[in-house]
């Protein structure tokens, strides 16, 4: 139900954390998980500095964007997104002087309430780092009777040490931030989860954490996709669940949201972030710091440019990012990885039937059944295989021998049973 | 600069179906060494050079087929042949069928393989049926009698208990059985003829465990099919009392480890889940040994494959749905077919009659008659019989004569007695009605071939008046011969003297 996937860490895990400049124009995604609801709060011409509130998203959820550096609003325009929609992005033209408003008031999470917290989290704009943007303060508001605030640093995508480096560089504020959200979420004990494998990183964590008895920090095997939810919850708790987490009373959040968390309780917003450029289709891999709105061809050209004049262009891992045909897309404060490979072709040949694709879905699902009846546009087959319970994790593609794009398939099979309905 | 899309995800593993492929075609390669290596050291050079045609006469076929193919639906054939794998079946195939196969049985075989059994069903990855244990059915179906050239070897593991029914009571039976295949150990090493690469389970299962190991093939079928026969032979083995050698000769012979490892598991022709894949193996099982204690037939392993391939659509349905939610159904599934299986034998074990090997029938000495005697020429006019009684009956007269032969006359034995002879004559007809040995004295297992119908019978009916009649002496029991001619001639002239 899991694998290990060869992870090419080594490019960036030792590398040195490179801080870019910061481009004569960032582009701002008005753009939060689905949704592009958003009362904007600045207008073609205004001056704004760093942590100035550009707009809030204002449909059934709330979430701020701040300006990353000082300038001038040049307009709104569309781009590329890296979910690969062309979606509205306010441009700023960076003046280069960085002048900072406060973005909001610190607060003293020890003396505050839950209430105050989940507020608190709602307005600095924290969302899920780990790639999908999710409003965090919602997964705190709903959470009832929870035993573990689980804390994923596992960052099991190839490629990707993001999370690793940030972890290393702020371990004071993963405790602080792991025990605000322990806090936020009423829970009786946290648990920060890392990779066997990182035993240097485990040895530091353990050290920081050996003061506060409510966190504990648990090692888990270094497999895909243990930084799923669900697998990671059966791997720590054996329990399954249904939809959520909170149904067997744990709350998941990525390592890099909790440090964001507690870094927004000093007053300071995301508007910077760690991001992974790796893969060999660049000429220098690294972590980098850059900007929220930042060009994926501004950070490349920074990073000595590419190494082959054809290359997949991957706003995340090589496994769940999704290729981009330019490099226009921007980072924004999900964004973890930008992966470039060198175009290889693939030789695809007859599927050989040979289950891998079954015996590896962490979701329990049967790839090659759901890709059988995709082709045949037999429906029904595909609802009773529980087509909509995939994650896309890749990894019915990663081990697939005939080289077959069985992800694709399934996707296929998701998007004709959503028509139907 | 180009920036190329592609679904995600962009990373993949390094096994490919190739190498599988090719994996499995260096496995079965170890699998033909081992067995040219065994016809080379017990049959010598021709074994191992017939061995080879068969090896070249399959896999050629198989190409030539497959680039026919190509040529008359336009596919481009180097693309084709590199993911259409006619090797696999090809060599499969050779190492199924006996050394005494004929080269031409060996092609048809491997063109039904490849022609019927793989390409009309689409090509790789869509037959229904393994294409080996398709083209293996056809051959055996077609040339039952002509897979014989020149070379014999002995009886397989599977013929020789088939014909004892299946079932051996009998402590003697049980070893004399053994001992043709050196014993159990024999039969795991596979030193003995058989299927060409199907004897030796204790390489197969090496190389099985090594591909499994190396993701090759699906431990679970091998594994599950095997087990099933173990568990089914031991219900019989615990019904009739039979021991640990019964399960254990049932896994061992009849490439059941062969099939188990080499064509069960071939993936195109299995369920694709985890639990399909079990419950295939365990009706591989389950039909594997229904066929060899019931239907005597000697291909269990190949048939049950292929009936279980039928199954397989019926047994993805089964399966289909999630795994996590679905682990308990499976479970009873297979629980529910195991347990239909143990019963079944349970039943079966109980009807299951051994046969009893018949008395090899006592050997009858062979008769060959050599030169003919005149019965009144001058041989039988030396050494005088003695008449010993007469009994008249009408027309019937019978003496008894006494002739010396060659226990007096050559051998000079110590308390050498003559030969006894009866004479019957019909003196109405003036015929002779038969003639006896009624003492025999000379040397056994020689002169003892006059006592039989092929040399006595040429008595009856000769006339006593013809002074030409004649028979033809036993080959090298001359003077035996003659000392019966000599009795008859005695008893002729005492007739006629009036006695």
């Amino acid at each position: 139900m899991k694998k290990h996937v060869v992870g090419h860490k080594e490019l960036t895990n030792y590398n040195e954390i490179v801080k870019l400049t910061v481009p004569k124009l960032v582009y701002i995604p008005i753009f939060n998980f689905n949704s592009t609801n958003f009362e904007l709060l600045v207008k073609e011409g205004d001056r704004v500095l760093v942590n100035t509130k550009l707009a809030v998203r204002n449909d059934n959820m709330t979430v701020p964007l701040f300006s990353p550096v000082s300038g001038t609003v040049k307009g709104i325009q569309k781009v590329m997104h890296g979910l690969l929609k062309p979606l509205d992005h306010f441009v700023i033209e960076n003046d280069g002087l960085f002048e900072k408003t406060e973005a909001f008031a610190p607060l003293n999470w020890q003396e505050a309430s839950r209430q105050q917290l989940i507020d608190f989290m709602m307005n600095a704009g924290i969302v899920g780092c780990g790639g999908a943007g999710f409003p965090t303060y919602i997964k705190y508001k709903f959470a009832k009777d929870v035993d573990t605030v689980l804390i994923n640093g596992v960052e099991c995508e190839p490629y990707i040490t993001a999370d690793y480096r940030m972890i290393e560089e702020n371990i004071e504020d993963l405790m602080t931030g792991t025990q605000a959200m322990l806090k936020a979420a009423d829970g009786k004990r946290a648990m920060i989860a890392v990779k066997e494998t990182k035993k240097e990183l485990l040895a530091k964590l353990k050290e920081a954490a050996a003061n506060i008895p409510s966190i504990e920090i648990k090692a888990v095997p270094d497999m895909y996709p243990m930084g799923w939810e669900r697998t990671l919850v059966y791997q720590i708790f054996k329990k399954r669940y249904n939809k959520l987490p909170g149904e067997v009373g744990v709350v998941v959040n990525n390592a890099t949201t909790a440090i964001a968390f507690a870094q927004a309780l000093k007053g300071q917003p995301i508007i910077e972030k760690m991001v992974t450029v790796s893969g060999d289709g660049i000429t220098k891999p690294a972590n980098v710091l850059v900007p929220v709105g930042m060009k994926a061809s501004d950070i490349a050209a920074q990073l000595g440019g590419y190494t082959s004049e054809d290359v997949l262009c991957i706003a995340g891992g090589p496994m769940m990012g999704k290729t981009v045909t330019n490099d226009q897309f921007v980072t924004t404060p999900y964004t973890n990885a930008i992966t470039i490979l060198k175009t290889r072709p693939v030789d695809a040949i007859e599927c050989l039937r040979c289950g891998r694709c079954n015996d590896t879905c962490p979701a329990g699902l049967l790839p090659v059944r759901i890709n059988n009846a995709e082709k045949a546009k037999n429906m029904d087959l595909i609802e009773k295989l529980n087509v909509n319970d995939c994650i896309e994790c890749g990894l019915c593609t990663y081990v697939c021998p005939s080289k077959l794009d069985v992800t694709e398939g399934v996707r296929r099979a998701k998007r004709i049973l959503a028509l139907k309905k | 600069m180009k920036f190329t899309f592609r679904p995600s995800p962009n990373a993949r593993d390094v096994l490919s179906t190739k190498r599988i492929m090719l994996e499995l075609t260096l496995a079965l390669m170890v699998v033909f060494a081992f067995a040219l290596t065994f016809y080379y050291v017990e049959y010598g050079m021709k074994y191992v050079i017939h061995a080879l045609s068969l090896m070249a006469t399959s896999v050629l076929v198989a190409a030539i087929v497959e680039v026919l193919w190509c040529v008359f639906t336009k596919k481009d054939i180097k693309k084709h042949i590199s993911s259409s794998f006619p090797i696999v079946t090809a060599t499969i195939l050779v190492l199924m069928v006996p050394i005494s196969t004929t080269l031409y049985a060996m092609a048809f075989g491997s063109f039904f393989a490849i022609f019927f059994a793989k390409l009309l069903f689409g090509g790789f990855g869509h037959n229904i049926f393994n294409p080996a244990a398709a083209g293996r059915a056809a051959m055996l179906t077609s040339f039952a009698a002509a897979v014989t050239v020149d070379m014999t070897t002995g009886p397989t593991p599977i013929a020789s208990i088939a014909n004892l029914g299946w079932i051996i009571t009998d402590q003697t039976v049980l070893s004399e059985l053994l001992a043709k295949f050196g014993g159990l150990t024999g039969l795991l090493l596979g030193w003995y003829p058989g299927g060409i690469g199907e004897t030796s389970a204790l390489l197969i299962i090496a190389i099985g465990a090594y591909l499994a190991f190396r993701k090759v093939l699906d431990w679970r079928v091998p594994v599950f099919y095997v087990g099933t026969v173990f568990v089914l032979a031991a219900v019989i083995a615990l019904v009739r009392g039979l021991g640990i050698w019964y399960p254990l000769y049932h896994v061992l012979a009849g490439g059941l480890m062969f099939g188990a490892v080499f064509m069960a598991t071939d993936p195109v022709t299995n369920p694709t889940s985890a639990a399909g894949r079990i419950i295939f193996a365990i009706g591989c099982g389950i039909i594997t040994i229904l066929i060899r204690v019931q239907a005597n037939l000697p291909g269990g392993v190949l048939y049950s494959i292929l009936i279980m391939n039928m199954f397989t659509p019926t047994i993805e349905r089964l399966t289909d749905g999630w795994q996590i939610q679905k682990a308990k159904k499976y479970a009873i599934s297979i629980g529910t077919l195991s347990l239909t299986g143990i019963l079944l034998f349970v039943f079966v074990a109980n009807i299951m009659v051994p046969v009893v090997p018949k008395e090899p029938d006592p050997e009858v000495p062979v008769i060959n008659l050599g030169d003919p005697i005149g019965i009144f020429s001058a041989a039988t006019a030396t050494a005088t019989p003695e008449l010993t009684n007469t009994v008249t009956e009408g027309n019937v007269v019978t003496y008894t004569v006494s002739s010396k032969g060659y226990a007096i006359l050559e051998g000079g034995y110590e308390g050498a007695k003559p030969n006894v002879f009866e004479v019957k004559i019909d003196t109405a007809q003036g015929k002779i009605v038969s003639v006896k040995v009624i003492t025999f004295a000379d040397t056994k297992g020689i002169g003892d071939k006059i006592d039989s119908e092929t040399f006595l019978k040429q008595f009856e009916g000769l006339l006593i008046d013809d002074e030409s009649i004649s028979v033809d002496t036993v080959a090298g029991a001359t003077v035996t011969s003659v000392s019966a001619a000599r009795a008859v001639r005695f008893a002729i002239e005492t007739l006629k003297k009036g006695g």
